[in-house]
């Protein structure tokens, strides 16, 4: 699965640590998710998509082999 | 999402403390100050007891015993369950699932160790064997959780 999680953080003006408090996990986290080596739960996932204002959809997609 | 069955965070120096100075006593204790006479022979309550050395058999009674080893397994096995399951000061999902792969890790290769010494060790050094597994499985996984724990902390370094 991958992301657009930095980009929409760009967007947002945020860094990784904002991020981070605003959804309430680790900076590491933020940075795993990133880089694509952390899959998160769907809790998180939504808390992403409410907090960008963009539905689910748009900041995570499948990728060949999921 | 919460956590119910972790131990508070504070909790980590304490039982590391412990369990390191126990852990060390209890390795001591059982391979060379043993010889040195060091006992403490209290009565105690025995479900089952069969002394090697020709004792009549105990059910359901009391007996004498040397007590520094249970001690000693008592505080190793204690701190090291406060040790391996306290929370981190950030706990979050990614924490909960390394905490999962660690100890998966551990258990597989636990047991690759105990089925090893079982097939390669014979006799009376079994015994040291057994004793072992009592908490090695519980020591692989604080020593692996540490370390993916620490490589964890350490992404922190390449930001944007």
């Amino acid at each position: 699965m991958k992301n657009n999680i930095k980009v929409q953080r760009a967007i947002q003006n945020l860094t990784q640590q904002d991020l981070a408090e605003k959804i309430g996990v680790s900076r590491q986290t933020i940075n795993a998710l990133e880089a694509g080596k952390y899959v998160p739960s769907t809790v998180l996932a939504l808390k992403l998509s409410r907090l960008f204002e963009k539905p689910v959809n748009e900041i995570f997609q499948l990728e060949q082999g999921d | 999402m919460k956590t119910s069955y972790l131990f508070p965070h504070r909790f980590i120096l304490p039982a590391g403390i412990i369990f390191i100075i126990s852990l060390l006593s209890l390795v001591l204790y059982t391979t060379s100050l043993n010889d040195l006479g060091l006992s403490l022979n209290t009565p105690v309550f025995a479900i089952m007891s069969d002394d090697v050395i020709g004792a009549d058999p105990v059910y359901f009674g009391t007996m004498e015993n040397n007590i520094i080893d249970e001690l000693l397994i008592l505080a190793v096995i204690l701190s090291g369950i406060v040790l391996a399951f306290a929370k981190e000061k950030h706990e979050d999902e990614m924490v909960a699932n390394i905490r999962l792969q660690s100890l998966a890790w551990a258990t597989i290769a636990n047991y690759g160790i105990i089925t090893f010494c079982y097939l390669f060790i014979y006799g009376l050094p079994f015994l040291t064997v057994l004793m072992v597994a009592m908490f090695s499985q519980l020591l692989i996984f604080i020593v692996l959780f540490r370390y993916k724990m620490v490589r964890f902390y350490n992404t922190l370094q390449h930001e944007e």
